[in-house]
């Protein structure tokens, strides 16, 4: 797969105590991580912990109130366009051009890209092949499933074959063949060394399976990061699961049991 | 469920509506980084304020209905030939035929966006009767249009019981019922049709011609008025001609037709003879038997209405499935052309962007037309043309910030795309040009069939260009620079976003002052005055590039 250029060198992403906030009330809180080259990192959070608002700073969707956001050494608010152009982004939610078919928008999207016709067709036609997209090409995007406008996102994202993918919960909605393809591409996506992918899920087995390092992300704040080993070293827990790990970091282990004790019996 | 416990529903489901209505985020918008007030608040407000603009509208075609008719009753010498009862009538027909179509115009806007809310898939999955959801999407229904259609019902037989007696407002009522309802059964009607046929459908030939039928419909109640102030002179003289000649087939067929038939019954109410001038016993008749089918007509609309609405909220879009997937390459182009060609084929399946473009094509198409139809000797033809081409200026270019709220309105994703801003003025800026030449070639081509001038003519079109794309450059810049400033995208017009609608101010006087100069300085010589013109519109082009593409605004 040939990539775009990620030029001026440094990491595929550095985040430098970025900062959001919605009026007064702050997403995210002088949030520092970095993706290393041939990494996939997984953010992790629970409902509200901030992952989508990072993202969203990252992909230029919302202008952070501090910090600093690096895409391969480029300053992703002073470089936007450059820095969008070097990545490749699937939302949380399906923000698509419902009037247009998947064709139309991915013809769209591509000449943005400045991606040659030859190179977009062909990719398209791999991609809408694995995900079975064919017979669905040149519908309007109003009348398709969820999955299916997921898949859609999806190759718009690894169309123009980016160095870095950032990912908001990019499995949603998919098929588990189309979830299985998923995970491979994107194995053999940074196993060239150089790409990147941050991928934030709040599904701990997904991210156990996928990613090299974990950060987790609680009301904003990131809690703890590193590798799964790394991650039970600090809660001095060797053979505690990714949940576990999630659970005890984020204080809400204790405040889990509570919440099921206060439920009590569902059927009651 | 009690009606109590489903207005209680509606209302929640309404402020979800007025939520989505305002700032789609359904379609993917962006939360506003900060509101002074909770948004729900702001949304209904600013359903309120819409509506209330559509009511002050109907309010004022009412009232003026009625001081027209007080006016003949003062002044018989106002169009002689027509009996008061036929003059009372034709005036009332007018008004009714206003208030179906700004009713219907209000309806095929909104219904879209009522569907894409998809209020009610929140509340079928929960253990209401189907009853009680009949009765919410009913509700929801009647609340979009809960404002106007109550002017309507109060105001039209209030002002003419003012104008002709009590006894006239009375039998107003009916045609004032029947035309509510219908104007709510086509507002359902064309929204089903726009599910079913346009919404889903691909592909060209017939498909194509049916989608852009469609839009091209969706203009129509918005051109009612320009119609009928355009129609009633000759409404009027065939009027008189029918009075003159007594009853006759074309009297009869006229008096069976909707609404006029509603129409005549006040001035029959108020004791007017002559408004039976053109009345044989026998149409009395047929008057009496075409009243009955359109009041049956209209309670079956009613009866529909409530069983069919709830049918479209959950209806699925439908698709083309008998055509096969092409195996079309994609086409690689500049961001510019990009984002061209990306809105019109979203206008292909959008009336409510189609409608911005079609609106000044239209325009300049039905100006084009009257010029046509003023004789060729008249001076005042030519200047009906030249103020055609001006017309599709000012208005191609009044969109110009509507099209910049609809590039960020839902469309968030294209925020992350490497897209420049001076893609997508350029992109924007070719639309509204394209616009301009589209309705102005239209004029021109009247004009030729007319009175065969066209240098003068193509010398006007050209010498104007350069300050429709001044104009737009100054509103899509000013906007951009707004945006960045806040560091915020606009949501859409009505979110608050006032300076969207401000922008459109210079952008007009751009746009019109080319023109203006024209006029000031064709009595000296027509050559001169256009090239004044297209200086003066160079000049304008040169002051307001930089404003869209100068420091600051990319």
């Amino acid at each position: 797969m040939a990539a775009t250029n990620p030029g001026n060198g440094g990491l595929p992403l550095s985040l430098d105590g970025l900062s959001v906030a919605y009026g007064e009330r702050p997403a995210v809180q002088s949030l520092s991580l970095s993706v290393q080259p041939g990494e996939i990192y997984g953010l992790l959070g629970s409902n509200g912990a901030g992952k989508t608002s990072t993202i969203k700073a990252i992909v230029g969707l919302v202008r952070p109130v501090a910090g600093e956001i690096r895409v391969f050494g480029l300053d992703a608010l002073r470089d936007s366009l450059s820095v969008k152009a070097r990545i490749g982004y699937v939302p949380e939610t399906s923000m698509l051009y419902e009037a247009l078919t998947p064709r139309e928008f991915l013809e769209f999207v591509s000449s943005v890209r400045r991606l040659d016709g030859t190179t977009a067709t062909r990719r398209l036609s791999s991609y809408a092949e694995a995900f079975r997209l064919e017979p669905e090409l040149d519908e309007p995007i109003a009348t398709l499933s969820n999955g299916t406008r997921q898949k859609v996102l999806i190759i718009a994202a690894l169309l123009h074959a980016p160095p870095l993918l950032v990912l908001d919960e990019p499995l949603n909605s998919l098929d588990p063949r189309s979830v299985r393809i998923m995970k491979e591409v994107l194995v053999r996506y940074v196993g060239g060394g150089g790409r990147g992918v941050l991928f934030s899920t709040h599904t701990m087995e997904v991210a156990e399976q996928l990613c090299h390092r974990v950060g987790i992300l609680d009301r904003g704040v990131l809690r703890g990061e590193g590798t799964l080993a790394a991650l039970r070293g600090r809660v001095a827990a060797g053979d505690a699961s990714l949940e576990e790990i999630f659970l005890k970091l984020t204080e809400e282990e204790g405040g889990v049991r509570a919440a099921v004790d206060s439920i009590g019996d569902p059927s009651a | 469920m009690t009606w109590r416990e489903t207005l209680r529903v509606s209302r929640v489901a309404f402020s979800e509506l007025s939520l989505q209505a305002v700032f789609a985020f359904r379609q993917g918008n962006v939360l506003p980084a900060a509101w002074s007030k909770p948004l729900v608040e702001r949304a209904r407000g600013r359903v309120l304020q819409s509506k209330l603009v559509i009511s002050i509208v109907l309010a004022l075609l009412a009232l003026g209905a009625g001081a027209i008719i007080h006016q003949r009753a003062l002044n018989p010498e106002i169009l002689p030939a027509v009996p008061n009862g036929l003059f009372d009538s034709a005036v009332l027909t007018g008004l009714l035929s206003l208030d179906i179509a700004l009713l219907w115009w209000t309806g095929v806007q909104v219904i879209p966006t009522l569907i894409s809310s998809g209020v009610l898939t929140v509340l079928e999955p929960l253990p209401i009767d189907s009853r009680t959801l009949h009765r919410v999407a009913g509700v929801l229904y009647l609340r979009l249009f809960d404002l106007p259609a109550a002017t309507i019902l109060v105001l039209t037989p209030v002002s003419v019981g003012l104008a002709m007696g009590v006894p006239a407002g009375l039998a107003a009522l009916p045609g004032t019922f029947v035309a509510v309802t219908f104007a709510l059964a086509l507002s359902l009607l064309t929204g089903r049709f726009f599910l079913r046929r346009v919404q889903g459908s691909r592909g060209g030939g017939g498909r194509a011609v049916v989608r852009w039928a469609y839009l091209v419909l969706w203009l129509v109640p918005a051109f009612a008025m320009f119609a009928f102030i355009t129609a009633a002179p000759a409404f009027f003289r065939a009027l008189s001609d029918l009075a003159t000649q007594g009853p006759s087939t074309a009297g009869n067929l006229l008096s069976a037709a909707f609404p006029f038939s509603f129409a005549l019954l006040p001035a029959i109410a108020s004791g007017g003879a002559a408004s039976t001038a053109i009345l044989s016993p026998t149409a009395e008749l047929a008057l009496g038997l075409a009243l009955a089918a359109y009041i049956a007509l209209a309670v079956w609309s009613v009866v529909w209405l409530a069983g069919s609405v709830r049918s479209l909220l959950f209806l699925p879009v439908q698709r083309s499935v008998d055509l096969a997937p092409s195996s079309a390459p994609l086409r690689s182009t500049g961001s510019a052309r990009a984002v061209l060609t990306k809105d019109l084929r979203i206008a292909s399946r959008t009336p409510g962007y189609a409608f911005l473009i079609l609106l000044p094509i239209l325009d300049a198409g039905a100006l084009g037309l009257l010029t046509y139809a003023t004789p060729a000797q008249n001076p005042i033809a030519s200047s009906l043309a030249l103020g055609a081409v001006t017309s599709a200026a000012l208005l191609a270019t009044f969109f110009g910030p509507a099209f910049f709220a609809i590039e960020v309105i839902a469309y968030s994703y294209g925020r992350s795309l490497p897209l420049s801003n001076r893609s997508v003025v350029l992109g924007k800026v070719a639309l509204i040009a394209m616009m301009y030449l589209i309705g102005s070639a239209l004029i021109l081509g009247f004009t030729l069939l007319r009175f065969f001038d066209p240098l003068t003519f193509g010398a006007f079109i050209l010498a104007e260009l350069p300050a429709v794309i001044a104009a737009a450059f100054l509103e899509l810049g000013l906007l951009f620079r707004w945006a960045r400033r806040r560091g915020l995208a606009i949501t859409n017009l009505y979110a608050g976003a006032w300076f969207a609608v401000l922008v459109a101010i210079p952008g007009l006087f751009v746009a019109g002052l080319p023109p203006l100069l024209f006029d000031l300085v064709q009595p000296s010589g027509l050559g001169l005055a256009i090239l004044v013109m297209g200086a003066a519109a160079v000049a304008e082009l040169a002051v307001a590039t930089p404003v869209a593409f100068g420091r600051g605004a990319s």
